[in-house]
C-alpha cells in the first residue's frame, strides 16, 4: 500500500465505498441481464463504477484490482461510445461477474488485513480477447460510420487557413517549457499554454507541431520540452509572467528572437497546423458531451443523510441502555423506598420509566435493517443456477423492506441461499417437464418477508412440483427415522421428516443443493436463533417453506428460575412445559442415570444443582420442579428448586475473563434480573449434550 | 482562510484530496458528490479553487464546469482525471479548466498545484 495514504479512515471508506460500487454493480448487471441487454444508462453506470474503482484502487496501491477495473473500464467505454450492434450480451456479463466476484474477494482480503495478491491476469486476457473480438465483429458494421467522419478535417484546415489575420507584431519570443517529472498528460498540458497564448497572440508555432493528437507528444515533450514560437506585443516581462503562471512548470526558458529568420527556423515545413485545428476544437468544442447523458437514473438522492456507524457501537449502546434500564428498576423498587409516601418521587420516575423504555425501543429500532440486501443476493444465485440446469425462473421479491435485527441477517443468509437452491434445484422442473403437467414453462420463486407479531415470517415458495411424500417415506423406512406408524402421521409430520438429520431424497447430488449440507442444517440454523421452520406442499404445485424469525436477538423471551440462590433463564421457545412429577414416574436405569416418563415416554434428567454445583436444600424431586425442554428433536428435563417467572431479558455475553478461563458448559449467555442479580442464561443445545 | 470545494462521486476520492490538502495550513473545504451540487454550492459558498472529479452521476464535471464558468468567469477549477481521458481534460480546458490533476496522484502535485492557484 503506498506510505503517503496509509491511514485507517482511508482504507475503512475505501473497502466500504468499494463493496457498496460492486454490489451496485452487480445488481445493474443482473438487472441488464434480464432486459436480454445493457440499455445505454447501465452501460454508462458500469463505465462510471469501474471508473472509480480503478482510480481509488490505484490510489491505495491495490494494483490488481486497479489493472482489472481499467479493462472492464476499457470495455464499457467501447460500448458506450461505439455502441456495437453485435454483442454476446450474456458472456459480456458472465466475464463482468467474474470480475465482480474476483475484485469481492480482494476486498474481503483487504478488510481482514491481508495483501490482495490475487492473480487477475485471466480474467484480463478473457477480457481484452472479448473486446479484440468485439471490435472486429463490428468493424464491418462501423467501417461505412467512420468513413463520413474522415473527409471533415480537411474541410476544416482549409476555411482556418483561409482566415489568417495579418497582423503586424512587434515582438518575437522563442520558449521553452519542461513539466515536472511524473505529472502526466504532458501534450494536454501543452495544449493548456496554447489555449491560454490566445491573449497574447494570434501567431505561434510549437515543437512538436501536434500537441494532441500525435501519440508520442506526450513523450516527445518528456524529453525535449515543449517549445513555443510566437510574435506578440506584449513584452518580455508580462510574457515571462504569463509562463510562469504554468502550473507544473518545471523549468522555463524564454529567448527574444531578433530577425524574422530565427523564428522562422523550424517553421519551413508546415504552416500552423495546431492553432487550426485549435480553431477547429474550439468552434466544435462547446457542443459534443452534453446530451450524452441525459437519460440515466438518478437514485443518489435517496443516501443523503444517512451515516454509517460500525456495529460495535450500536451493540455498546444497547448493552448500556439495557443497563440504565436496569438501573432505573433498582432505584424505582429501591427497597429502602418501601412504605414511604412518596407523590412527587412516584411521578418523575413514572416519567423516568416512560423515557427508558422509549429509548431502548429507539436503540432497538436503529440495529434493525431492511432484508433487501440479502434478498437482492438471491438474484443473483438464481441467475447463476438458471443458466447452469437450463431453467428458466423468476425470482420474485415481495416484503424486502422488512426490517430485522442485524445479527439476524448475518444468520439468515446461508440458510435463505439454501432453501432458495433447492427450490430451483429440486423444486422447479425442467421447462419441457412443466410444459406436459401444463404450466408456465417459466417457474416462480418468490421469496417474501412479513412482520407478524415479534417475528419476522420469511417465506420462499416456488411453483415447482412439490414434496413427493412416497419417496419421503421410502427414505425414512431406509434411514430408520419412523416414529410412529406410517399411517398415523399427518401429511405435515411426512414433510417435516425431510428436517431430520441425515435425510436427503435426492440420488444424484448437483452442484448447487446437496453438498453434503441437508434441511437439516437449515433448520438448526434457524433455531439457533430462535426460529421456527415449517414445511408445507401441495403435489403437482409447488413446496412452501416459512421460517418464523424474532426480530432480534439481543432480547428473548426467558423463563427465570431458580436452584440454590442462583437464577438461570431458560428460552421460553424451547421449554415444552413444566411439571411436578410423581415419584412413581421416576426411573433408574441400571447406570444410576436418572429418567422421568412422561405419557409413555422416557427423558433423561438434568440436575442442574449437580451439574453446576450449586448448594441447595432441594434435592427432592417433589420438593422442585421439572422443566421439559426441546432442541433439535432432543429432549431432556431440567430440575430446579422453583420458577421465578417469565419475562423478557436482554441478552448479553458472558464476560471475556470467565470465557478464557474455562469453558462452562450449556452457557448462552448472561442477564440483569429486575432486582440487579445476574441470571445465567441455559443455551438448551448444549444441556442435551451435556 | 482559503476555501476549496471538492467535487467528486467517491467518498473516498474526496476523502483522499482533503488528507492531502489538510497538509496546507489554513484551508477549509467544502464537498459536493455531482454536478449540480458542485455548481449549487459554488454559488453559495464562492470558494477560492475548485477540484471536479470529471466522471459523475446526474452531471458530469464538464458540464459542471461550464455552468460554474458562466456563472463566475474568474473561477479557478482543477479537473481530477485519470489516464485515458486525454480527450475530455482537453475539452475541460477549453472550456476554462486551469490546470489538471492525474489519478493516481502525488501528494507534491495535488498540493503544489493548489498552492499555485490559491497563491500562497
Amino acid at each position: 500500500m503506498s506510505d503517503q495514504f496509509t491511514n485507517e479512515p482511508m482504507l475503512d471508506m475505501y473497502i466500504f465505498e468499494t463493496s457498496q460500487l460492486i454490489e451496485q454493480l452487480e445488481q445493474s448487471i443482473l438487472s441488464s441481464e434480464k432486459e436480454s441487454c445493457f440499455t445505454p444508462a447501465a452501460i454508462n453506470e458500469i463505465f462510471r463504477i469501474m471508473h472509480t474503482i480503478k482510480g481509488s484502487s490505484a490510489i491505495m496501491m491495490f494494483h490488481n484490482i486497479s489493472t482489472l477495473a481499467h479493462t472492464m473500464e476499457d470495455m464499457f467505454y467501447f460500448l458506450r461510445e461505439e455502441k456495437p450492434q453485435k454483442v454476446d450480451c450474456s458472456s459480456l456479463s458472465d466475464f463482468v461477474l467474474d470480475g465482480v466476484d474476483f475484485i469481492k474477494v480482494e476486498v474481503e482480503k483487504i478488510k481482514n488485513g491481508d495483501e490482495p495478491d490475487g492473480d487477475a491476469t485471466i480474467l484480463i486476457e478473457n477480457l481484452n480477447l472479448f473486446l479484440s473480438n468485439l471490435k472486429k465483429e463490428n468493424e464491418i458494421a462501423d467501417s461505412g460510420k467512420k468513413e463520413k467522419n474522415i473527409p471533415k478535417k480537411p474541410q476544416q484546415y482549409y476555411i482556418s487557413q483561409e482566415k489568417v489575420p495579418v497582423t503586424e507584431y512587434k515582438y518575437r519570443f522563442r520558449a521553452r517549457i519542461y513539466f515536472e517529472e511524473g505529472c502526466e498528460m504532458e501534450n494536454i498540458r501543452a495544449y493548456t499554454i496554447l489555449h491560454n497564448i490566445k491573449d497574447y497572440t494570434e501567431e505561434f508555432y510549437t515543437i512538436p507541431e501536434d500537441v494532441i493528437d500525435a501519440d508520442d507528444s506526450a513523450e516527445i515533450i518528456r524529453q525535449d520540452g515543449f517549445s513555443v514560437y510566437f510574435k506578440t506585443n506584449h513584452t518580455y516581462e508580462q510574457m515571462n509572467e504569463f509562463f510562469q503562471q504554468t502550473i507544473f512548470l518545471k523549468s522555463l526558458e524564454l529567448v527574444s528572437l531578433e530577425t524574422e529568420e530565427e523564428y522562422g527556423e523550424y517553421k519551413a515545413k508546415k504552416r500552423d497546423t495546431i492553432r487550426d485545428s485549435l480553431v477547429k476544437e474550439i468552434s466544435s468544442g462547446y457542443v459534443s458531451v452534453s446530451g450524452k447523458e441525459t437519460d440515466k437514473v438518478s437514485h443518489s438522492s435517496a443516501v443523503q443523510n444517512i451515516i454509517s456507524v460500525s456495529v460495535a457501537k450500536l451493540d455498546k449502546l444497547m448493552d448500556i441502555v439495557g443497563e440504565m434500564v436496569i438501573a432505573e428498576a433498582m432505584v424505582t423498587q429501591n427497597p429502602d423506598l418501601q412504605g414511604l409516601v412518596l407523590d412527587n418521587f412516584q411521578k418523575a420516575a413514572g416519567q423516568l420509566n416512560k423515557i427508558t423504555s422509549e429509548l431502548q425501543d429507539t436503540v432497538m429500532s436503529i440495529r434493525m435493517v431492511p432484508l433487501s440486501p440479502t434478498f437482492q443476493k438471491m438474484h443473483r444465485i438464481v441467475r447463476d443456477m438458471c443458466k447452469q440446469l437450463n431453467k428458466e425462473v423468476d425470482l420474485k421479491i415481495i416484503g424486502e423492506e422488512t426490517e430485522v435485527d442485524k445479527n439476524i441477517i448475518e444468520h439468515i443468509s446461508d440458510p435463505l441461499m439454501h432453501l432458495v437452491r433447492n427450490a430451483l434445484d429440486h423444486g422447479i422442473e425442467p421447462s419441457e417437464e412443466r410444459r406436459q403437467a401444463g404450466k408456465d414453462k417459466t417457474g416462480t420463486v418468490i421469496l417474501e418477508a412479513k412482520n407478524s407479531g415479534s417475528d419476522v415470517l420469511i417465506i420462499v415458495q416456488d411453483d415447482g412440483k412439490g414434496l413427493d411424500r412416497e419417496k419421503i417415506l421410502k427414505k425414512a423406512r431406509e434411514n430408520n427415522l419412523l416414529y410412529k406408524k406410517e399411517e398415523d402421521m399427518a401429511e405435515q409430520e411426512i414433510f417435516n421428516m425431510i428436517l431430520a438429520p441425515g435425510f436427503s431424497t435426492k440420488e444424484s447430488v448437483s452442484e448447487f443443493s446437496g453438498r453434503g449440507v441437508g434441511m437439516d442444517v437449515v433448520n438448526r440454523n434457524i433455531e439457533t436463533i430462535g426460529g421456527t421452520l415449517s414445511v408445507n406442499s401441495i403435489s403437482g404445485k409447488g413446496t412452501t417453506i416459512t421460517l418464523a424469525i424474532p426480530l432480534t436477538l439481543a432480547i428473548i423471551d426467558g423463563m427465570n428460575i431458580k436452584v440454590g440462590r442462583s437464577s438461570y433463564t431458560i428460552p421460553t421457545i424451547s421449554i415444552k412445559e413444566s411439571l411436578r412429577p410423581d415419584e412413581k414416574d421416576i426411573i433408574i436405569d441400571p447406570e444410576g442415570n436418572e429418567m422421568l416418563m412422561i405419557r409413555g415416554q422416557c427423558f433423561p434428567i438434568l440436575r442442574l444443582h449437580e451439574s453446576y454445583k450449586v448448594e441447595t436444600a432441594v434435592t427432592q424431586f417433589k420438593e422442585g420442579i421439572m422443566i421439559v425442554v426441546e432442541q433439535d428433536g432432543r429432549t431432556i428435563c431440567i430440575f430446579a428448586d422453583e420458577l421465578l417467572g417469565q419475562q423478557q431479558v436482554v441478552v448479553k455475553s458472558l464476560p471475556v475473563y470467565i470465557q478464557k478461563m474455562r469453558k462452562i458448559k450449556g452457557l448462552a449467555g448472561c442477564t440483569l434480573l429486575g432486582d440487579g442479580s445476574i441470571s445465567l442464561i441455559l443455551d438448551v443445545a448444549g444441556l442435551v449434550n451435556f | 482562510m482559503k476555501k476549496v470545494l471538492i467535487v467528486d462521486d467517491a467518498a473516498f476520492m474526496r476523502l483522499t484530496i482533503k488528507e492531502l490538502l489538510g497538509k496546507i495550513d489554513s484551508i477549509e473545504f467544502e464537498e459536493a458528490k455531482n454536478g449540480i451540487e458542485a455548481v449549487s454550492k459554488y454559488i453559495e459558498t464562492k470558494p477560492d479553487v475548485v477540484t471536479m472529479d470529471i466522471t459523475m452521476p446526474d452531471m458530469t464535471g464538464l458540464e459542471a464546469l461550464k455552468l460554474i464558468r458562466k456563472a463566475d468567469p474568474q473561477a479557478k477549477v482543477v479537473m481530477v482525471s485519470a489516464m485515458g481521458q486525454e480527450s475530455m481534460v482537453k475539452e475541460a480546458v477549453l472550456n476554462g479548466a486551469r490546470t489538471f490533476i492525474v489519478k493516481p496522484f502525488k501528494e507534491e502535485h495535488v498540493i503544489g498545484t493548489i498552492k499555485k492557484l490559491l497563491e500562497i
